[in-house]
């Protein structure tokens, strides 16, 4: 039941993707994500999908774990299109019954939002997909360090992530057990109506609070024996160094965006 | 038949780079009354095993059966399998959640829609059971220590009144005393009539209590059969990180060095007897 959740899962790998600086990759992704709202026309998403499934095909990771992201926002996408399809203004009428009309402006733009929304949960998924959680917090302290100026903790919040982000699986394999432990017991976590299953829940999330919270003071504790007082003066075994193939992500990433800036310009539908 | 497997297969993840094949056709038989071991290193599967016999793992229909009822079948109750087996887990100290030992303990058994004083009667029973004092029944369960939140834990589902108990590494954790303790409270449960199941990373355990071993080696069963037959083959167990209890060893190595020692002893006091007895010294001298 808890097994169906990727957020944050890493796929370890050796390709080029996964190769580059998580500094590269955040921003690529940010700027990926720029481009797809740049774009004005479907031939610019088609560019932009390609390019996405064509460094998912290169980093080897099967071209499903791209799209299992879109599970939770299926809904968001489904009535996205729904409220644009009908409410839409437009002049060349495709379909009406009664009050409501379908227009082929509203058709169009109900399939732009549906796609853009799509592309940007799918290209943030390989980010996701190639960087480990730690190399992906190392990167954005890295970012926010010249911030540091102006008293902004990114090593305290990238710290933090990066704990927490360690602690997920931990979590839920904890979740799972606990779950497991209860239903031997006769528990019920799947029928009855919402009250009955919010009290339900109960017998879970009590062992698993009591569980975080004594592994959060255990592990503060190896922190502090182990010398840990914030980041300042603190070096690091793996520093980050931006090479070859980074300068080579930068450009590939400004020719989608060059290309998708000219198929606007065009007008390429 | 309270318990049977046939070729049980468990892939976890199938699909992902993190495939893991934890069961590779395990076929095992627990008969009626019977006190089993299973043992193997870590990660050879026992726990997920056991997760199978009652159902909150999915089988394959027709590989686990339990009094008769198949649980890969889509319409098998599952009430009425955990009503007849009841799982203790690993570390089963972290499932507790009530504000008081009673409550806790009356989780299973009101889950099982008793009234509620056939629960208050399993409930007192059960602490008494464990080897609690019944003054404990009021506090939080937060406030026991580690030994005793475990009885907790265990009375919470002996509550259940299963006819099959099975308990994953319960003595695990617990210093030497709280061990023995633990092994003789579930040998007298075994005793009063129920049929037990116990997993262990331990031989001198379950050489002890158990009637019958399962050795799980990466998921499959490497050896089944009577403690004493199990330890003759404590080079290959060795192999598989395991370790037979020190006497069986001894008994086994002097065999080999051609010593008269008969097979299949490994309690302290047999093996010490026989070694006399090959002296020519008779079984009398205390060693
Ligand atoms: N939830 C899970 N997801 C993925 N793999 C798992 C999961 N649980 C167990 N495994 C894998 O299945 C195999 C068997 O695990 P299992 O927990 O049954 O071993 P075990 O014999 O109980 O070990 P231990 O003695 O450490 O308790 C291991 O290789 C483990 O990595
Ligand atoms: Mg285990």
């Amino acid at each position: 039941m808890l097994k169906g959740v990727t957020i944050g899962q890493f796929f370890p790998g050796d390709s080029l993707i996964h190769r580059l600086d998580p500094r590269t990759k955040l921003l690529a992704t940010i700027a990926l994500i720029a481009i797809v709202f740049v774009s004005q026309g479907f031939a610019g998403f088609l560019l932009i999908a390609a390019f996405v499934l064509a460094c998912c095909a290169s980093t080897g990771i099967h071209l499903k774990f791209l799209f299992r992201g879109l599970k939770p926002i299926l809904f968001i996408v489904l009535f996205t299109f729904a409220l644009n399809l009908f409410f839409q203004s437009g002049t060349t009428v495709l379909l009406q019954l009664g009050p409501v009309k379908i227009t082929a402006e509203g058709l169009r733009m109900a399939s732009f939002m549906a796609v853009r929304l799509i592309l940007l949960v799918v290209s943030s998924q390989l980010l996701t997909l190639t960087t480990s959680p730690i190399a992906l917090t190392d990167g954005l302290e890295s970012l926010f360090r010249p911030l540091e100026v102006v008293k902004f903790p990114a090593h305290e919040i990238a710290m933090m992530m990066s704990i927490a982000l360690r602690f997920i699986p931990t979590l839920m394999d904890e979740a799972d057990k606990i779950m497991k432990a209860q239903k031997a017991r006769g528990a019920d976590f799947e029928t009855g109506n919402l009250l009955q299953r919010a009290k339900a829940m109960v017998p879970l999330l009590v062992p698993l609070f009591v569980g975080a919270f004594r592994r959060a003071e255990e592990l503060a504790l190896a922190m502090d024996a182990r010398c840990y007082r914030g980041g300042a003066g603190r070096t690091r075994m793996h520093q980050l160094r931006f090479k070859g193939i980074d300068a080579l992500a930068a450009l590939a990433v400004l020719a989608l965006l060059a290309a998708v800036i000219a198929l606007n310009a065009f007008h390429v539908w | 038949m309270p318990i049977e497997v046939k070729n049980l297969v468990h892939v976890y993840m199938p699909g992902t780079p993190f495939e893991a094949h934890a069961l590779k056709g395990v076929s095992l038989a627990v008969r009626d009354g019977e006190f089993v071991g299973i043992i193997g290193h870590t990660g050879s599967g026992k726990s997920t095993l056991i997760s199978h016999l009652n159902g909150l793992e999915k089988s394959e229909p027709g590989a686990v059966f339990v009094n008769g009822m198949d649980l890969g079948d889509k319409g098998a109750d599952l009430i009425a399998v955990r009503r007849a087996v009841g799982l203790v887990f690993q570390y089963p100290e972290y499932q507790l959640f009530e504000e008081t030992v009673a409550k806790d303990v009356a989780f299973g058994p009101s889950n099982l829609k008793l009234p509620a004083e056939e629960i208050e009667r399993r409930v007192s029973e059960a602490i008494l059971r464990v080897g609690l004092d019944p003054s404990v029944s009021d506090k939080s369960p937060f406030e026991l220590s580690g030994g005793q939140k475990r009885r907790v834990a265990i009375a919470g589902v002996l509550a259940m009144q299963p006819s099959i108990l099975i308990l994953d590494e319960p003595a695990a954790g617990l210093d030497p005393a709280g061990r023995r303790e633990m092994l003789s409270l579930i040998r007298n449960i075994h005793d009063s009539g129920t049929t037990v199941v116990m997993v262990s990373h331990s031989m001198d355990d379950v050489g002890r209590c158990c009637d019958r071993l399962f050795v799980l080696n990466r998921g499959e069963i490497a050896f089944s059969g009577t403690p004493a037959e199990v330890f003759l083959h404590d080079e290959a167990l060795h192999g598989m990180g395991l370790d037979v209890p020190e006497c069986a060893k001894l008994a086994n190595r002097l065999r080999r060095e051609g010593f008269d020692i008969p097979e299949g002893l490994f309690r302290e006091e047999e093996v010490c007897a026989a070694i006399l007895n090959h002296l020519g010294k008779g079984g009398k001298q205390p060693c």
